[in-house]
């Protein structure tokens, strides 16, 4: 996100903390796409996935005055309750999410860094802040990225993770752990 | 706290928090001690800046019309024109127009949203919160006033202040209570009091639409040790006057330990 674009979300946030609607109805127009499909994608249903927005969106504007600037960029912010909410949301009884899951989707990101097309980590390349990050990822054994990127995106658990990597879930824990460990550790280096 | 002083431990914790591997119990606890622990807090931030950049790499989405409409209902129309900013301790009236059940909630966990979600899993994080201590001389209080082995919540608003009491003896299906400062429903609401379970994703079980004298009985599904007996907590919710259905969707306006005792 370019720096432009963050002072843009911080101006928002903070006109919403004083009850701003009209900054509220343009806080929405920009970034509900984006966050609509981290919802989507962690979900796997539209219907969720709007219920969640909508929840979120009502949290943000509830809690706008809480932001702090200095704490996380707008969208860093956003992302993570909304992140949150789905993971929440994943927890609750009596769900069918297993029913469906990465595979019987052509989208899955290590797919296209396979195959060497277009896929979430070349966009993440293109954004300025995330490049290190996508720099750091690529340093991972192949396990433990796949693993981190299957949680993150699509808010698999360690033993949603064993049964579509077909290991142990010793195993998955053990690539998530030093997965992250080793991506804390390239990213303080950058 | 087993997490207390050992950063490596809470570091690792809260990657896996914010990745979205720590589930069930583990996040609920987790949650918990987020609430009480400020260096918890900060590495959650920080975990949060490392991985959240991910997020920008996924194809944007664009949600139907109706959601954003959704969002004006739920705040009340038109929009946002709430009075009543989040910080301040909400009427229930604009709470119910405006914040619905969960975000009221977050009141109670006392600091932001990071968690908030689903109906069951907050009111279970609520019920998992430490229980408070109250000092209870229960054999002075049996000699003094007869009272029988049974089941006794104090409920407490927003501000921690007791505003509710009930009471069942375990063999009864009677459950007495009393409003001792509980604001009044708003117009065209009434209060329901819930059962929290302790176990988590176990959304509320409805106990009954709350009299609204100040001393009143609500008629148990049955006798107390077999219907209050799974509830650690209970909650008062503001509801529609024809009732919420089952599950809850106006805000809590007081929850508090339910004890059994004898």
């Amino acid at each position: 996100m370019d720096p432009a674009q963050n002072k843009l979300l911080e101006n928002l946030l903070e006109a919403c903390a004083r009850r701003d609607q009209g900054a509220f109805a343009r806080l929405y127009e920009v970034t509900a796409p984006k966050l609509f499909g981290v919802a989507v994608r962690i979900l796997r249903r539209e219907d969720w996935a709007e219920e969640v927005l909508q929840d979120c969106y009502v949290s943000i504007w509830n809690n706008a005055g809480r932001y702090s600037v200095g704490l996380s960029a707008p969208m860093t912010w956003m992302t993570s309750i909304v992140r949150n909410r789905c993971l929440d949301w994943l927890r609750r009884p009596n769900l069918e999410v297993v029913l469906q899951r990465p595979d019987d989707d052509g989208d899955d990101p290590l797919e296209a860094i396979a195959s060497g097309a277009p896929g979430p980590l070349d966009d993440l390349a293109r954004s300025a802040d995330a490049k290190a990050l996508a720099a750091c990822l690529g340093r991972l054994e192949a396990k433990q990225r796949q693993a981190i990127m299957l949680a993150f995106y699509d808010g698999l658990s360690h033993s949603e993770l064993a049964s579509h990597m077909r290991q142990p879930l010793g195993t998955v824990k053990t690539w998530v752990r030093r997965g992250l460990e080793k991506l804390k550790g390239c990213l303080g280096s950058a | 706290m087993r997490y207390r002083n050992k950063p490596a431990l809470q570091d690792r914790l809260a990657a896996e928090y914010v990745l979205g591997t720590l589930r069930g119990r583990a996040r609920l606890r987790f949650q918990a001690w987020m609430r009480e622990d400020a260096q918890l807090r900060r590495a959650v931030t920080e975990w949060e800046q490392r991985l959240a950049p991910m997020a920008a790499g996924l194809k944007e989405v664009a949600p139907p019309r109706r959601v954003w409409q959704g969002i004006e209902t739920r705040l009340g129309a038109p929009a946002t024109a709430r009075a009543i900013p989040a910080a301040a301790p909400a009427q229930p009236a604009a709470a119910a127009k405006a914040g619905g059940f969960w975000e009221s909630v977050t009141f109670w966990r006392g600091w932001g949203l990071i968690a908030t979600g689903c109906a069951a899993a907050l009111i279970a994080a609520l019920a998992l919160q430490k229980p408070q201590v109250v000092e209870v001389p229960v054999e002075k209080l049996v000699e003094s006033t007869g009272m029988q082995p049974s089941y006794i919540a104090i409920l407490r608003n927003k501000a921690g202040k007791a505003v509710f009491v009930a009471y069942a003896g375990r063999k009864s299906d009677e459950l007495w209570v009393k409003r001792i400062g509980l604001e009044a429903e708003p117009p065209d609401h009434r209060f329901e009091l819930w059962g929290l379970y302790g176990k988590e994703g176990a959304a509320p079980r409805l106990l009954g639409m709350l009299p609204k004298d100040d001393k009143a009985t609500i008629k148990l599904a049955g006798v107390a040790d077999d219907s209050l007996r799974d509830f650690p907590a209970l909650a008062i919710t503001v509801e529609p006057a024809q009732g919420s259905g089952g599950s809850p969707t106006g805000p809590v306006v007081a929850s508090g330990d339910c004890f059994k005792f004898w």
